[in-house]
């Protein structure tokens, strides 16, 4: 199993090598490298999958000492969530690589830039203690800057600097709290000891316990992102390529919420418990806004990006609660999401390709020259929307009745977003693909070709699979979910 | 029987650098002076006086080993852990930059010999500074090697910023140097000593508290005096417009061993002479290091030219290797670590520098980078890795100098300091990636004119390139000499 969890690092990084290091003249060969090794890397998150240590609660595989003075360790690892979401991440990177058109495909830097994010998110799923938590966190940055900075769109400039000061801006609390938590360590322990087990039996007190989540969160937050500091997100969806788009949306916004699952809610419960409402107001807030602001897009793109708002504040919602069956619910909306929003920003690319613009007044009638891609778009706007017997449903349904208990009010409001996303989704669908065909360039547009439906259909096969058996996925979570509401109700009662 | 010389403490071995430097500089003058000399000969003349070098400090290393740490000519040469390390960098200094600073000075007509002569001489000053126990030593040492470097940025005289540079270094930089006699007066005449260990002596000789104010404003002068050649803000002035001005295959030199030398001294200050009282100048180092971060980020944001970009940047990294120096031993063993990788990111971008715009170029436009990426990917990628070394990102060695520094002072409750710290580092983010935008990603029809490069640099840059992801990834080594360096001091 150590073998495993260090290939599934090495791997990328040795076919991100490989791809940078193929001459120019043999354009053909970047792809299948890319597809080749990313199936490699899905197969052994399969066999993981298929192991004991699936269903489990995080646990340290691998260390090996850093710095020896400072007893500073690498430790990797795997559980439960972090399975799900490295399949995720494999999936969608091999699902990104096949969906991209031609000026994409050929260039060596961005199948490159691709692999090296993947080896960085892989990183983050797997690491073990707050050190390599963060520098994987930090190194997904370089690979971002590029995809965004060469291959995105005429604003790309303000976009990629405003995307990068953000995340460092949060990083630093991240790690700050990484350094103070070292500390709080060195004198216990004599050593800088900051893996997952040493910090589970770590006593600290309310007032640390405290601070140490207002930094961790923080830092987190910014990149779920949560009502107020998301203004980044709109502005690298709607710039970055349509891979970049998929990968950000799918995996990245996910990093966010993993760490403080991981790391801000059992290692600093205290804290948790005393900023918890604060985290909930702002994630329903997030939720209807994001819902309102969407409905007024005219960019199919943005129209997405405000969406993915919406459904993050869910998933933190169901974190704040703080209940067995919201945190629950809240892995699964963040494994949902990523395959609707993913699939979604896939479906925008197809378009942008034949089109080259987002525009939703320039469209209109669309369904007629283009069924295949109509029928598809709309299956995924409902699973998006969360209709029964779809993905999203799963999700929400979950979070929704987990936090009812903690916040009556607060849930109620929310599930206001599911019918404001009902009218984005379903409005938008209307005005590009129904009425008549008024634009004349849209007479001319090919429905989805054979590679395409291809690279989305196994997206579409996942919404309807998790739709109908949510409870095979939720096994996977049972165990962490339920040690984390335990840790929770422990510090609760204590109070 | 012992002689004279055993009682002063004679022992050529202990200056053995210094001398070989001074030997090679002097045949080097007597050489072109007496017949006429290919260019080649001077060439190898220089490196085997710097190889010659790198042999004298493995002697020294031997003399360490069986003499511990302990005082030679009278008490007026040391040799401990900080002389070692600090040799030990200003020779690789040399060895790293020697291409670059071959290939310049082969560039200056008529020149070429008193520039050779210039470095091996500021080199020797630099290394007589590392190694003194006399203050009065530490500053001739200060002196030959400043006066060469103030030389050596004005030897391009055709160009006007160059000789302004030379100009502008020089007056400060002597007013530095009154600084740090004035400051070297005042110790000597409050407490009648002139020495490193003298002064610890004295001082727990006399107990803490009972300190002349003399004394201390003296021992703050002489601290102001080398916080002005690392160019720590408010002393900073200098330092962009010198680095702008100098011959580009020189800056890398210029700063590289200034800073090394002098925050050596600094450290050995800090850990031996201050040991007492080292409370008692909290408020100005911390004072030095908030204004050196801060100014330095502030000019750094909206800098158009990258020597200057570089040069506030230097200001800013003053500030984090002073955090360490002055807040306990640990703390000073992070700040070498921070020193040794630094220099090695510094001495990559200024050579990359003067292979681009050439090594007598002043002015160096961050706009001069558009279209590298194109032109040379490997330049283009190395420059990247440097940069974001400097800045501090995961997976280089700049991340890793920054995490333990701050965990050294975070242990310490300087909670301000270490907030002012990564604020600057994020600000940092803005200005280190703005010349990456324009040589890799930007897009632009703009080409720039052919770059050669040789094989020699190409294997320099790489190995700096190497070293600086080596020591992100797997820094333990260099970790485990930075503590070796202040273990007798705990």
């Amino acid at each position: 199993m150590t073998g495993i969890i260090l290939s599934l690092l090495l791997v990328p990084l040795f076919s991100a090598l490989l791809v940078f290091s193929i001459p120019n003249n043999r354009k053909e060969l970047f792809r299948p490298i890319g597809i080749v090794f990313s199936l490699i890397t899905f197969t052994q998150s399969m066999y993981i999958l298929f192991s004991d240590y699936s269903k489990s609660d995080f646990q340290i595989l691998l260390k090996f000492e850093w710095i020896q003075v400072y007893g500073l360790e690498i430790n990797l690892g795997i559980s439960g969530m972090s399975t799900l979401l490295l399949l995720l991440s494999s999936l969608l990177v091999l699902l990104s690589l096949l969906s991209i058109g031609k000026d994409h495909s050929e260039s060596k830097g961005f199948i490159g830039s691709i692999l090296t994010l993947h080896f960085a998110i892989n990183g983050v799923f797997i690491s073990g203690d707050l050190i390599s938590l963060f520098i994987f966190f930090e190194a997904l940055l370089i690979p971002m800057y590029f995809l965004m900075g060469i291959w995105g769109g005429d604003n790309r400039r303000y976009a990629t600097i405003k995307f990068i000061l953000y995340t460092v801006f949060g990083s630093i609390f991240i790690f700050i709290g990484t350094v103070y938590t070292a500390v709080i360590s060195y004198g216990v322990n004599a050593r800088l000891a900051v893996d997952f087990e040493t910090l589970s039996t770590l006593e600290i007190t309310a007032s640390q316990s405290k601070t140490l989540f207002l930094l961790f969160t923080f830092g987190f937050l910014i990149k779920v992102p949560i009502f107020p500091l998301h203004t980044w997100l709109p502005d690298a969806h709607v710039e970055a390529p349509t891979a970049g788009s998929i990968l950000l949306a799918g995996i990245l916004l996910k990093v966010g919420a993993y760490g403080i699952l991981r790391v801000s809610i059992p290692f600093f419960t205290e804290g948790f418990l005393e900023y918890k409402n604060i985290v909930a107001v702002l994630s329903v807030i997030g939720i209807i806004y994001g819902a309102v602001v969407a409905i007024a897009q005219i960019d199919i793109k943005k129209l997405i990006a405000y969406s993915s708002i919406s459904h993050m504040g869910y998933v933190m919602l169901g974190i704040s609660a703080g209940e067995f069956l919201s945190i629950e619910g809240a892995i699964i909306q963040m494994i949902n999401h990523g395959i609707t929003a993913g699939a979604l920003f896939m479906l925008v690319g197809f378009i942008y390709e034949r089109r080259h613009t987002r525009n939703i007044s320039s469209f209109g009638g669309v369904k007629i020259t283009m069924p295949r891609y109509a029928a598809i778009f709309l299956f995924t706007s409902f699973a998006s929307i969360g209709l029964p017997g779809l993905n999203g449903f799963v999700g929400e349904f979950m979070i929704l009745m987990g936090s009812y208990n903690s916040y009556k009010m607060l849930t109620s409001i929310a599930a206001f977003g599911v019918v404001l996303a009902a009218i984005y989704m379903l409005w938008a669908y209307q005005r590009v693909f129904t009425g008549p065909l008024s634009n004349e360039e849209n007479k001319n547009l090919q429905d989805l070709n054979l590679r395409e439906t291809v690279s989305i259909f196994p997206l579409v096969l996942l919404m309807l699979f998790i739709g109908i058996f949510p409870s095979y996925i939720e096994s996977f979570v049972i165990q962490e979910a339920g040690n984390l509401s335990e840790t929770i109700s422990l510090f609760r009662s204590t109070k | 029987m012992t002689g004279i010389s055993d009682i002063l403490g004679f022992n050529f071995v202990v200056i053995g650098p210094t001398l070989t430097l001074l030997a090679t500089a002097l045949i080097l003058l007597f050489v072109t002076i007496t017949i006429s000399t290919p260019t080649f000969v001077k060439k190898y003349v220089t490196l085997f006086g710097i190889l010659s070098t790198v042999f004298a400090v493995f002697l020294k290393f031997g003399l360490f080993l069986s003499d511990g740490v302990s005082s030679y000519f009278s008490e007026k040469i040391l040799l401990d852990e900080f002389a070692l390390v600090g040799n030990v960098l200003i020779v690789l200094v040399l060895l790293f930059t020697f291409n670059s600073f071959w290939k310049t000075s082969s560039q200056i007509d008529n020149k070429t010999t008193e520039a050779l002569i210039l470095i091996l001489m500021s080199a020797s000053g630099f290394l007589l500074m590392v190694d003194s126990e006399n203050f009065i030593m530490l500053f001739i040492g200060l002196e030959i090697g400043s006066i060469s470097l103030y030389a050596l940025a004005g030897l391009n005289r055709g160009d006007q910023l160059s000789n302004e540079a030379s100009l502008k270094y020089f007056l400060l930089g002597s007013l530095a140097s009154c600084i740090l006699i004035y400051g070297i007066a005042l110790v000597y005449v409050s407490l009648s000593i002139s020495g490193v260990y003298e002064t610890s002596i004295a001082i727990s000789f006399i107990g803490p508290e009972n300190v002349p104010l003399t004394s201390l404003i003296g021992l703050i002068l002489i601290i102001v005096g080398l916080l002005f050649k690392v160019a720590a803000a408010p002393f900073q002035a200098w330092a962009p417009d010198v680095y702008q001005g100098s011959p580009t295959g020189y800056v890398g030199y210029m700063a590289s061993v200034a800073k090394a030398s002098s925050f050596i001294v600094l450290a050995r200050l800090s850990a031996v002479s201050l040991n007492f009282i080292i409370d008692k100048f909290d408020l100005f180092f911390t004072a030095v290091i908030i204004l050196s971060v801060l100014l330095g980020a502030l000019f750094a944001t909206n800098q158009s030219d990258l020597k200057r970009l570089i040069a506030y940047s230097g200001v800013i990294q003053s500030g984090f290797i002073l955090s360490g120096i002055s807040f306990g031993v640990y703390g000073i063993s992070a700040s070498i670590f921070y020193l040794a990788t630094y220099i090695i990111q510094l001495i990559g971008v200024f050579t990359i520098f003067s292979i681009i715009s050439g090594q007598l170029s002043s002015n160096f436009a961050i706009s001069n980078l558009s279209g590298l990426f194109k032109e040379n990917k490997f330049l283009t990628i190395t420059f990247s890795i440097f940069m974001l070394g400097i800045a501090g990102l995961p997976l280089t060695s700049g991340f890793v100098s920054k995490f333990i520094l701050i965990t050294n002072l975070w242990s310490y409750e300087k909670y301000i300091l270490v907030t002012v710290l990564m604020l600057s580092t994020v600000a940092g983010f803005y200005f280190y990636l703005k010349p990456i935008w324009v040589a890799a990603v930007e897009k632009t029809d703009n080409t720039i004119e052919q770059i050669k490069i040789q094989n020699s640099d190409k294997l320099l840059i790489s190995t700096l390139a190497f070293l600086t992801i080596y020591l992100g990834l797997l820094p333990n080594t260099l970790v485990n000499i930075t503590r070796w360096m202040v273990e007798n001091y705990l």
